[in-house]
């Protein structure tokens, strides 16, 4: 009997040896975080909006508070990292306000969904758009996070750029007058004075993104040219480096899969569009502009083998938008002469004005990407054209600002591309860690997105989750995934093992 | 060590949350003996084999059990040092089971079982919270079923089985910071059948099958709740929030094969190995009736969530002593494959490869028999890598369970 009990209880055992792996190897409660080779006591940030936590249009308390350099700093908090000062604003609405004897508002507040109409979320401003954060109240610092919203990387090297008599300017930028240490001051100046034992820097986004959103129009906003970049980022990178602080660098990510691009299609003309929600009324509508513009240039510019150029408008299917497309083989002077010898009587009379407008008109196609604030433009009035012919992007074409067109979104994408290897390169060059941020928007802009404890992110407009309402900046959750990236990345390059943080955990898109 | 053992030998129990939520708690008696079939004692053997009932002793047998099973599982993330565990409610699997023989050669049965089944709750605001808060999974079967036997060493059974049961799924929506529940009604058909032999007096074989069952949720309803109104028409959905939803899921196959020899008058031992067909659950698609919150292009109502479980495996051996023709005591032990990788890992039906060991004690007074079985269980920790779900981290459990048995044979 005895032998027996023995015999199982052998069994068993032997069953048991095997089974030793029941408990994890490493309970994470009993985990100690490392500071590896970096030292954070003095961590400080740099960059454009991105690093201020700017988002909804606007730099708030909130979102400050979910900046991710401040997500990092909290982490760093486990292993001595010290007090991480934000300049925050004065409340919750952002926009600015510049005294020049009286206030004036020179910055908006933050965007809300007020509602949703028809699917579509309404946006507006908060507050009704009146903003209470004065420019010229300067704060006392220094800051840890020195994100100044606008800046591109030049900026950061100019002195007075925190100089309040250049805002109206445009010499200097609001955001680095709050909390500049001096009006003639720089922002690496203010930094280096700091001593930081760490940096982030994550700028140049400015360069080519600024230009991208106002339509490539090099008459609103600059493309930098890669050459120049690399001389002001090297240069920056040199200023950064006397400090001996260790730090991390991250590269520029691809602007053209932003929502703020990619969400407006570029054939929303639907007969309820053109009719206001009236079908009725947009189908006579389109039988108008068929009539007496769709149609005759059609006709004309078919003459000239551009049919393809302007089609009729449909009433059933979603029709695009009529844009001027500047890369487009002018045929002002062949629309003039047909126009004028139609014998119609409207066409002779508009003749030369149709040969201007239409010359290098089309209509938007795949390929093209329309920015989100285009959409508020679509059908206002061009000002001192006929009347008949005045709504923007339907009848009058749009200009250049409102529209990227391939050669556009080609140039922008060579120029950052340009950027990101000279980014690479200076982080290289000084063993700083390096984190490939225009990988990680680049997955969250595909159909797959980036999942993080089952919950999805995308670049989807306003469901994505991951971008906030302006469709350039990120939500909480987004700047969280993004805080990640730089964890790691300084995890790799400095032994160090600060913890993720949990993304789902911070704030996405408010819902009315 | 010593002290698993010691409880081993105390009896104190185990078992385990091994294969997807497949319960292996339908006899307490051969519970004891590491849950084998070969048993052909009592009407308990209905569920294992319809069979076995021509091999039950006596002509009438009435068979009644209720179990105990507790379980925790265990979640950590290691890159953001996050920790949690279940709260899990303790489970009640019942089974009863009742065979007749009215001629020789014919017995007929009914055997009542609940062998899947899976309630698991997270705290609620957890770090997985999208994926569930809690799960309650429950099925029940019921089996009429006969067996022929051909001659003194050979039977044969065959079963209809009806299944019925219900799901209760609760999980976030963080994006827009609401809550679904999805509560069904689900039921179900199958069959099995088995070959029981006693080729010797001392050696019982048993070979089983027990088809799969897909259990069809037509009625469901799916109750999301948000913080504020204007997410409801966003998806779909009215101001109630309440939609409809069908689901299947299935309750896999089993394949048994078991033997229990007599090695001497007092002792014998078992030995049994199950085959799960868990490759039939490679996806759960839930079909919503309007709300547009499913993933598949061609039909934004449907969601389709992959699964990828293959096939598993059980090994068991048990055995048991008759210290006197009245009392006996029983040890086993058993070993259940998880039925997916580490990169399908999911929270709601948490699996692992485990290691069970049972034993127990069994009573007989004149007609009356009483049987008291325990299992514990030993899961094997193991990596989370879910990258769909971007799901990460490193997962372990235990769990317990006792069990009560009854059995009435008569005459």
């Amino acid at each position: 009997m005895k032998k027996i009990i023995i015999s199982t209880i052998a069994i068993s055992a032997l069953l048991f040896t095997t089974s030793c792996e029941h408990e994890f190897d490493t309970d994470v409660k009993d985990v100690q975080v490392s500071k590896g080779d970096a030292d954070f006591s003095k961590y400080v940030s740099l960059g454009n909006s991105l690093t201020s936590g700017y988002r909804d249009g606007a730099l708030y308390i909130d979102g400050q508070n979910e900046s991710y350099p401040s997500m990092i700093a909290q982490q760093m908090k486990l292993v001595g990292g010290g007090d991480f000062k934000q300049p925050l604003m004065a409340d919750n609405n952002g926009g600015l306000l510049l005294n020049v004897g009286s206030n004036v508002q020179i910055a908006s507040t933050k965007l809300y969904i007020d509602s949703f109409i028809a699917g579509a979320p309404d946006i507006k401003n908060a507050n009704n758009n009146v903003a209470t954060t004065v420019t010229n109240t300067v704060l006392a610092g220094p800051f840890n996070n020195m994100g100044v919203p606008g800046a591109k990387v030049a900026h950061l090297l100019a002195p007075g750029y925190g100089n309040v008599s250049g805002v109206l300017l445009k010499t200097a930028n609001p955001y680095f007058v709050r909390f500049a240490s001096s009006p003639t001051t720089s922002v690496i100046a203010d930094f280096k004075a700091q001593n930081p034992t760490f940096f982030s820097l994550w700028i140049g986004n400015n360069d080519a993104l600024l230009y991208a959103l106002a339509g490539a129009d090099s008459s609103v906003e600059t493309l930098t040219p890669p050459a120049q970049f690399a001389t002001y980022y090297n240069a920056l990178i040199a200023e950064i480096a006397t400090t001996n602080a260790k730090g991390v660098v991250a590269n520029i990510p691809s602007v053209t899969s932003i929502p703020s691009l990619t969400t407006i299609p570029t054939n929303p003309l639907t007969s309820a569009v053109l009719g206001n929600g009236n079908v009725a009324a947009g189908e006579a509508n389109i039988d108008n502009l068929n009539t007496n513009l769709y149609g005759p240039l059609n006709q004309i510019l078919t003459a000239f083998g551009a049919g393809d150029r302007i089609k009729p408008l449909s009433k059933t299917a979603a029709n695009p938008l009529l844009i001027k497309d500047e890369t487009l083989a002018p045929l002002n002077a062949q629309i003039t002469a047909a126009a004028t010898a139609s014998g119609n009587p409207t066409l002779v009379a508009l003749a030369s004005y149709l040969g201007a407008t239409y010359g290098q008109a089309r209509q938007a196609k795949a390929g093209d990407l329309v920015p989100l604030t285009t959409k508020a433009e679509i059908g206002k009035t061009e000002p001192s054209v006929p009347a008949s012919l005045s709504a923007r992007g339907i009848a009058f074409p749009f200009a250049d600002k409102y529209i990227l067109i391939p050669s556009e979104i080609t140039e922008i994408n060579t120029a950052i591309d340009a950027y990101n290897v000279t980014i690479k390169a200076a982080a290289a060059s000084k063993g700083y860690a390096f984190v490939d941020a225009n990988k990680k928007m680049n997955e969250l802009g595909s159909q797959s997105g980036v999942s993080w404890d089952g919950v999805k992110y995308t670049a989807k407009f306003v469901t994505g989750g991951a971008f906030s309402l302006d469709g350039v900046h990120l939500t909480g959750r987004g700047y969280a995934i993004i805080a990640n990236e730089f964890i790691k990345s300084i995890n790799a390059t400095y032994k160090s093992t600060l913890p993720w943080v949990d993304p789902n955990k911070y704030s996405g898109v408010k819902f009315p | 060590m010593k002290k698993i053992l010691v409880s081993t030998a105390l009896l104190a129990g185990v078992l385990s949350y091994a294969g997807g939520f497949r319960v292996s708690l339908q006899g307490v008696k051969q519970l004891a003996m590491a849950h084998t079939s070969a048993h052909a004692e009592d009407a308990s053997v209905a569920f294992f084999n319809p069979a076995g009932m021509s091999f039950i002793p006596s002509r009438l047998s009435i068979s009644v059990g209720a179990f105990a099973a507790g379980n925790k599982v265990t979640f950590q993330n290691t890159n953001t040092l996050q920790s949690t565990e279940t709260d899990n409610p303790i489970g009640t699997p019942l089974y009863a089971a009742i065979a007749y023989r009215p001629i020789e050669k014919l017995s007929v049965g009914f055997s009542f079982s609940t062998p899947f089944g899976s309630t698991i709750e997270y705290p609620s605001n957890w770090e997985g919270k999208e994926m569930v808060q809690r799960l309650e999974l429950k099925a029940f079967y019921f089996q009429p079923m006969v067996s022929y036997k051909f001659n003194d060493w050979f039977a044969f059974g065959a079963s209809y089985i009806y299944a019925r049961g219900d799901v209760k799924w609760d999980k976030a929506i963080t994006q827009f910071g609401g809550e679904l529940n999805l509560d069904s009604k689900a039921s179900g058909h199958g069959y099995g059948f088995g070959f029981y032999f006693r080729p010797d007096p001392k050696l019982d074989v048993s070979v089983a099958y027990r088809s799969p069952v897909d259990m069809k949720a037509k009625k469901g309803t799916a109750t999301f709740s948000f913080p504020t109104a204007s997410i409801y028409p966003l998806l779909g959905l009215d101001a109630s929030g309440k939609d409809s939803f069908t689901a299947t899921l299935p309750l896999v196959e089993e394949y048994t094969i078991g033997l229990t020899y007599k090695i001497t008058p007092k002792w014998l031992v078992s030995a049994d190995f199950n085959y799960h067909g868990w490759e039939r659950y490679s996806k759960l698609t839930l079909d919503f009736g309007n709300a547009p919150v499913g993933n598949q292009p061609s039909d934004p109502t449907v969601s389709v969530s992959p699964k990828n479980f293959h096939n598993t495996k059980t090994f068991r051996l048990g055995t048991q002593y008759a210290f006197t023709d009245k009392i006996f005591g029983r040890l086993g032990a058993y070993y259940d494959e998880s039925p997916y990788t580490d990169e399908n890992f999911i929270p709601e039906t948490p699996s692992y490869n485990t290691y069970v060991v049972t034993g127990g004690v069994g009573f007989k007074l004149k007609q009356f028999g009483v049987d008291l079985a325990g299992g514990y269980a030993i899961p094997q920790a193991r990596d989370v890598k879910n990258s769909l779900l971007g799901f990460y981290g490193q997962s372990t459990a235990t769990a317990f369970y006792v069990g009560l048995g009854l059995s009435y044979n008569p005459f």
